[in-house]
């Protein structure tokens, strides 16, 4: 590989766009000694970039960049998933999808999911966080305990859930056998109850994740300020509230951005406890879900990737919008500015 | 970005591109596509199937290989167990990467067609012989134009299976005949705690069946075949057969939470219910047995399992002998090897189809091997087959994917009450607009 870019002996060559438009600003007199200098550790950064990040490019390149360009290219043609498309039909398939009411229902399910994790996950993870922050007994093993579920696969904890959550499983046998059998239901088909038992399952499995963010936010806001706050006669909620929260803002934000993404993709869990075919009764399919089934099980390839693009376009708009107007304050320095 | 890094990126996407084409275009080779080139030397011929009834099916089809693999010593028989509803996902991708296994589990109708239109198919090129071990009848549904592109090995009358400890323990003394006398044994099961029927709805074609066999029934053989080919559901059967099953749903006969019942997988499923006596019967084709018994606690057939056709409608204009079904039949991609084909064709011999039908519970395709059938079930399943003036293939196979995946959506939404028999008909309309 190393060959092929050549050694770092291209400085003074005058190579005019040896990479591509970068060249920045040679000249095509003889430079003075200290300039060559200057440009062949220029030229040897650049190498060094390239073959630093080059691996991480190509997989971004490979298993992003270009499933997605395929996919937008399928969007365009009604296409079984045999041989190559053909069908040319434009813009229908994205017709379809902004009339198929099952597409605004998965829709509006997604919106719910965003909504209620945050509201769910955010002011419990906090609390949670603060308590771990104090110092007590046992503080590891509570830590370790929240943070399990996030690091078990989201087919084992589908899997485990579905299976307690059944109307015949663990859960409406416990309830039996501890006097609660008036609170045994179908969590899982009742459409009223399902969608808050998935919202119960997400939060257990990914509060963890949230409580080690906030936690690592905690660490970071110094002690002086508290002990400052302490001398002027605050109290410990007061504290809290006016110091903790507002310098924890960067890390919620962050967390709030992860969460929202995460929220729109949701598919796994969903797919595991209700499949695909029930989710849409119960009220929790999301897009994704949406797409496999028209696009995989239904056999309409085009039509499923253009439910990808409408994904994609969806979570990217959502992102940009949310670095504009909420990530801005927390971004400013971490994105460096060419000063050369 | 700064200036004088942009210039370093462009090198490196440009170096991945390179990178990624040249991975893309190394990859293609892989795989398991057919070896075609077989003039004497080493054959691997590769196999899917669903083995839907745990290890006594890839037993089977083991020693099967074996034993044409000692007399064809340059061939190699390599299997592949893909479960069931994972099987035609995974079978895609493959024929779209051209590495698609030589034989594979081809389940007709729609798919097969367009599995053909692709030309992904070879077209069979089999011997008398061959089509007297197969039976004209079962090949018929699985040619296109007169052209056979698929190997039956079993015929799956669909119909219910039950237990018959639990009828009697009802107090049941004759299996139910017409829906009105389902629905008497339903309530008299309901009384010994017994789910009456299962379904595993969570998977959707268990459950849709339910309605494909109303239609079957409500409908006339000429609208069958003539929707098959239109895909539209304008005759009124078609809404009759789902108001056919909101009725019969009316008196609770399906276990609790059937919406998120498996049909097939560990004991909580449909098939597993039965096997161990939590349910008494279950719609099925008669792949059903052998899934039952790897699901039975000691993973042995159920002692006391019973079959008996879907009952008769009344006023319905099907014949009321007639039954769904299809079968467990084999296709070979376009790349495979003639040892692939002489396999399959040594499969439907006699011999052979006495084991099969014995390690898969079900009834053979080949009539000399069906003399051997003794369990009840699939001699009552045989006697109804071949009593049938006709029979159809399941219906979400033979209207194809699109559709058929949309009814069964249609039929789930309809059994979970958020929808009535005109959703079904307007939801597969739909479907067809997709497609």
């Amino acid at each position: 590989m190393s060959e092929s870019l050549g050694t770092d002996t291209v400085a003074g060559s005058q190579s005019q766009g040896t990479f591509g438009a970068g060249g920045a600003g040679v000249t095509a007199s003889p430079a003075p000694p200290r300039a060559a200098a200057r440009r062949r550790g220029r030229a040897r950064m650049r190498l060094e970039i390239t073959l630093l990040s080059g691996p991480a490019i190509i997989m971004f390149l490979a298993f992003v960049i270009f499933p997605v360009a395929v996919a937008a290219y399928y969007g365009f043609y009604r296409w079984h998933g045999y041989g190559p498309a053909t069908d040319w039909v434009g813009l229908n398939n994205y017709k379809l999808i902004f009339t198929d009411p099952a597409f605004q229902q998965v829709l509006w399910h997604n919106l719910l999911i965003v909504v209620l994790s945050l509201v769910i996950q955010g002011p419990l993870a906090i609390i949670m966080a603060l308590l771990l922050n104090q110092k007590m007994r046992g503080r590891g093993l509570i830590r370790v305990l929240i943070f399990v579920p996030y690091v078990i696969s989201e087919v084992i904890v589908g899997t485990g859930w579905s299976l307690m959550l059944q109307a015949n499983g663990a859960m409406n046998d416990l309830l039996g056998h501890i006097g609660l059998g008036a609170l045994q239901s179908d969590w899982l088909a009742d459409p009223n109850l399902a969608l808050w038992t998935l919202m119960a399952i997400i939060s257990w499995k990914y509060i963890g994740f949230a409580v080690i963010l906030m936690l690592a936010g905690l660490q970071s806001i110094p002690d002086e300020i508290y002990e400052a706050a302490a001398i002027d006669g605050a109290s410990f909620w007061q504290m809290q509230r006016r110091i903790t929260v507002p310098l924890l803002g960067p890390t919620i934000r962050i967390w709030a951005f992860l969460s929202i993404i995460g929220s729109l993709q949701l598919f796994d869990l969903v797919y595991i406890i209700w499949g695909q075919y029930v989710s849409g009764t119960a009220g929790t399919s999301t897009m994704a879900i949406y797409m496999v089934a028209q696009g995989r099980d239904a056999g309409n390839y085009g039509y499923g990737s253009a439910v990808a693009v409408v994904m994609f376009l969806i979570s990217l708009v959502v992102a940009l919008i949310y670095q504009r107007f909420v990530l801005r304050r927390d971004l400013r320095g971490a994105v460096t500015e060419g000063t050369v | 970005m700064t200036r004088k890094t942009r210039g370093a990126t462009v090198a490196a996407i440009g170096l991945g591109i390179a990178l990624a084409a040249s991975a893309c275009a190394g990859g293609s080779s892989g795989g398991s596509g057919g070896s075609g080139d077989s003039a004497g030397g080493k054959v691997t011929v590769t196999f899917w199937e669903n083995a839907t009834n745990g290890p006594d099916g890839l037993a089977y089809f083991q020693s099967a290989a074996k034993a044409f693999e000692a007399i064809h010593p340059n061939v190699t028989i390599q299997y592949q167990t893909i479960q069931n509803e994972d099987f035609d996902g995974k079978l895609q991708t493959a024929l779209n990467a051209n590495s698609a296994p030589d034989i594979f589990l081809q389940r007709g109708g729609g798919k097969m067609q367009a599995e053909v239109d692709a030309g992904q198919l070879q077209a069979l090129n089999l011997s008398a012989t061959d089509k007297t071990n197969v039976g004209a009848g079962a090949l018929a549904g699985l040619s296109i134009d007169g052209q056979a592109y698929a190997v039956p090995f079993d015929t799956q009358p669909e119909g219910i299976y039950y237990s018959k400890d639990l009828f009697q323990q009802a107090g049941i003394t004759t299996t139910p005949t017409t829906i009105d006398e389902l629905e008497a044994d339903v309530a008299l099961l309901k009384k010994i705690n017994v789910a009456p029927i299962a379904v595993g709805a969570k998977d959707a074609w268990p459950a849709a069946h339910w309605y494909y066999n109303f239609a079957v029934r409500e409908c006339s053989q000429a609208t069958l075949a003539s929707t098959a080919k239109s895909l539209q559901f304008s005759d009124a059967c078609w809404t009759k057969a789902g108001d056919d099953l909101a009725a019969f749903l009316k008196v609770s006969p399906f276990q609790n939470g059937f919406l998120t019942t498996a049909a097939q997988q560990g004991a909580g499923s449909s098939a597993g219910m039965l096997a161990n006596h939590k349910a008494a019967m279950e719609l099925m084709g008669s792949w059903d047995p052998g899934v039952i018994s790897s699901l039975t606690p000691n993973q042995k057939p159920l002692p006391d399992l019973g079959w008996f056709p879907f009952p008769a409608v009344t006023g319905g204009q099907g014949d009321p002998s007639a039954i769904m079904g299809g079968s467990d039949s084999y296709s070979l991609s376009k790349n495979a090897p003639k040892e692939a084909l002489e396999f399959l064709e040594f499969l439907v011999t006699k011999d052979q189809q006495v084991a099969y039908a014995k390690a898969f519970q079900s009834i053979p395709v080949n009539q000399a091997a069906q003399s051997g059938i003794t369990e009840s079930y699939n001699v009552s399943a045989l006697q109804a087959a071949n009593k049938a003036t006709y029979s159809v293939l399941y219906l979400d196979t033979q209207f194809g994917q699109n559709v058929g995946n949309a009814m069964n959506t249609a039929v789930v939404n309809m059994m979970a009450g958020k929808g009535n028999a005109a959703g079904i008909v307007s939801a597969s309309n739909a479907a067809a607009a997709k497609g």
